[in-house]
């Protein structure tokens, strides 16, 4: 008698979903007739292992079905989260606002990368200006913007910083973008439908868990450590100086054949509203201007775009790890946390 | 292509007459030594020796069926074609099977890998030569000409593009992360070969011998666990990658991001240290003309506007004259490339692993394959 609801149940399972849910239940229908006939084997050879084997792969059958009804439930929990205002501002989901914020956050990025790619080019040509002058084979040779030489070893160093920044940006944007066209749509249910069948179940555990974590920790990682940054910079104590917009910085010109006398040594205070005539006082001013200026850049560069993506996929892989171990075969992916 | 190297006549020659053969010796060697245990189990009248021959007998049986079933699943997905597996998620794909789609994916990886490495080396290459171009500008200018030097060496020398140092420091680093992206992908196409030459041919017939063994049944199961992940599960994992190849290497828009023109990036453009009227064309037109040669897609307008300002572009043409200096473009790029041809491919191999996993402890052996894991 029991044979007959369960007979039902599988043959009722794909009609109850519907979408990418019909393959996971064609899959469960197509397991359950290769266990029968496992089963049928093992009844009619009197093997005792088939039988027990088939047996506990019908746990894993009504297993996975329990599991896809869960899914079915969590995706609609999923979607209802995702949508939630308050974890996505300014958008109609998680995954939108995460890219919104992303495309603001790879702009601004860009503004500062191309801004620190100006300042280098214009000291760098102050600083390798020389005066000459010679006839008949005499002449002098004479470099007086030395002091410009010692700003594009650190304008290069923050470069190299802000287009690791961008670089992350750009990657995170992408990932979420691939989350949003295939995680729920292709490597969940092809997860499920691997999952069915006994020598793909660890690849097909492997893809739930990725489709999950990708889906919701990705985005939600980003718009946590905006959060995170909002809460930080609403604090004046902490955030002072942090929240002011870059200032500009003006490289004067350098005159090549200008030697200037000794003037002592300057402080950037003494600097601040004058207009310096010598070439050593522009070269401070340049350096006390940009010293000024790279404050303002750390909250775009350190905070939003190099923080928020190592949390995301921190977040995700920490996901990834607790959901294989749920699915029944836990991965270390220490591998892929390397590659924060 | 994998697929032809599998599916083909030379593979199923060498699974017909070198694996299937080792597995049927390793079999009937193993056969042996469990019908002369149970012999001597009977013979001395121990129990012990007879019940451990009946239960490696068994083992035995499902090692077999294990290589029956690496067998019959390498013929299905020789059949399987990805484009209809696409099908079913509304994902369209040229038609291939599995061990094709693995090949075209990391193909196409290392072709948008190497797009990448092109954009940011003619990058590299523009800056490098703009770094080292010097300009000497003689006293008592009249437009480009300086009467200072009528009769002597009287001027100014300056490096107008020597500060690139933000920009190189920036693509040097993405540089050699494209590097390792395009060698990852290689080394993929080079397990896969280890995976059709060596595994089949050493993992299936030591693992079906060994896991009869006393003591060595883990060390069986995880061969032979290796050789079905890696013939199965690697590919089918990369396949499933090639599905997703439309946003993963940007394939309708010839393997490069959108906003990014391959026919852009000529390296040809750059001029040959020889080529003296160029050089000498450049240097007379002034500073910008050089970054017009460059960075310009249409550099003889950018020059035209270079000359009439005297050798500088208004600031506010800036952006519209240098459309292909394009840093956050190369960038991602990059970063694009390294998801391509390294998260996906390390993804396949951690869900190869993860299969392993689970298959050895199908076998009755749990592996601890975290130390594994620790080498991609």
């Amino acid at each position: 008698m029991k044979r007959l609801p369960l007979l039902l149940f599988l043959l009722l399972t794909p009609l109850s979903f519907a979408g990418w849910e019909t393959i996971g239940g064609i899959a469960i229908v197509t397991s359950a007739a290769l266990l029968a006939t496992v089963y049928a084997i093992g009844l009619g050879f009197g093997v005792n292992e088939l039988q027990m084997m088939a047996k506990e792969e019908l746990y894993q059958l009504v297993a996975l079905g329990i599991m896809m009804a869960v899914l079915v439930g969590t995706n609609g929990l999923i979607n209802t989260l995702s949508s939630t205002p308050a974890l996505s501002p300014g958008s109609d989901s998680l995954q939108n606002a995460s890219v919104l914020l992303l495309d603001g956050l790879r702009d601004n990025v860009s503004t500062i990368l191309t801004n620190i790619g100006k300042y280098d080019l214009a000291v760098t040509k102050e600083g390798s200006k020389a005066g000459q002058c010679s006839i008949m084979g005499m002449g002098y040779g004479v470099s007086g913007c030395g002091g410009y030489s010692m700003l594009p070893a650190p304008l290069s160093m923050a470069g190299g910083i802000a287009g690791f920044a961008m670089g992350e940006v750009s990657g995170m944007k992408r990932l979420i973008l691939i989350s949003q066209s295939f995680a729920l749509p292709f490597l969940l249910p092809l997860g499920i439908l691997l999952r069915t069948f006994k020598i793909t179940r660890g690849a097909g555990g492997f893809l739930i868990a990725l489709g999950i974590s990708m889906h919701i920790m990705l985005p939600a990682g980003i718009v946590f450590n905006e959060m995170l940054v909002a809460t930080f910079m609403d604090d004046a104590t902490a955030s002072s100086g942090y929240e002011a917009s870059p200032t500009s910085v003006t490289i004067e010109k350098c005159s090549a054949t200008e030697i200037s006398p000794g003037q002592g040594s300057f402080k950037c205070s003494d600097l601040i509203g004058t207009d310096p005539d010598t070439n050593d006082a522009k070269a401070v001013k340049a350096y006390c201007d940009l010293r000024t200026s790279v404050r303002s850049y750390l909250k775009t560069i350190l905070l939003q775009a190099t923080l928020g993506p190592v949390i995301s996929l921190l977040m995700m892989m920490a996901s990834l790890r607790a959901l294989t171990s749920l699915a029944g075969a836990e991965v270390d992916v220490s591998a892929i946390s390397r590659f924060v | 292509m994998a697929g032809m190297l599998v599916c083909g006549a030379a593979f199923g020659t060498f699974l017909a007459g070198t694996i299937v053969p080792f597995v049927a010796a390793a079999a009937f060697t193993t056969i042996m030594l469990i019908t002369l245990t149970f012999m001597v189990g009977r013979a001395m009248g121990n129990a012990k020796l007879t019940l451990w021959a009946k239960t490696e007998l068994v083992q035995l049986v499902v090692s077999i069926v294990s290589v029956g079933i690496l067998v019959m699943v390498i013929n299905i997905f020789c059949v399987i074609d990805m484009s209809e597996v696409g099908g079913f998620f509304g994902i369209t794909a040229p038609s291939m099977n599995v061990y094709n789609a693995f090949i075209a994916y990391l193909n196409e990886s290392m072709t948008y890998s190497h797009n990448a490495l092109t954009v940011i080396r003619y990058h590299l290459e523009a800056y490098t030569v703009m770094t080292y171009f010097n300009a000497f500008m003689c006293d008592f200018a009249v437009g480009n000409i300086g009467l200072g030097c009528f009769f002597g060496y009287s001027g100014q020398q300056e490096q107008p593009f020597g500060g690139y140092g933000a920009q190189m420091a920036t693509l040097n680093a993405f540089f050699a992360s494209t590097i390792i992206a395009y060698f990852s992908a290689m080394n993929s196409l080079f397990i896969l070969l280890f995976v059709y030459k060596g595994f089949v041919f050493l993992f299936l017939p030591l693992g079906v011998f060994l896991r009869a063994m006393p003591y060595l049944r883990g060390f069986g199961s995880l061969l032979i666990a290796l050789a079905i992940s890696f013939l199965t599960i690697f590919p089918f994992m990369l396949g499933v990658c090639y599905l997703m190849g439309g946003v993963l290497v940007d394939r309708a828009n010839g393997y490069a991001p959108s906003g990014i023109s391959m026919d852009d990036y000529d390296e040809q453009i750059f001029i040959d240290s020889e080529d003296f009227a160029a050089q000498l064309g450049s240097s007379m037109v002034g500073p910008d003309a050089v970054r017009c040669t460059y960075f310009s897609s249409d550099s003889a307008a950018c020059i035209a506007t270079a000359a009439l300002s005297l050798g500088i572009i208004p600031p506010d043409a800036v952006g519209e004259s240098f459309d292909k200096d394009n840093i956050p473009g190369a960038v991602a790029f990059a970063a694009y490339a390294f998801i391509a041809a390294v998260f996906f491919p390390t993804i396949a191999l951690l869900a190869t692993i993860a299969s392993v996993s689970y298959i050895t402890r199908l076998m009755g052996e749990e592996i601890d394959l975290s130390r594994l894991t620790q080498m991609v």
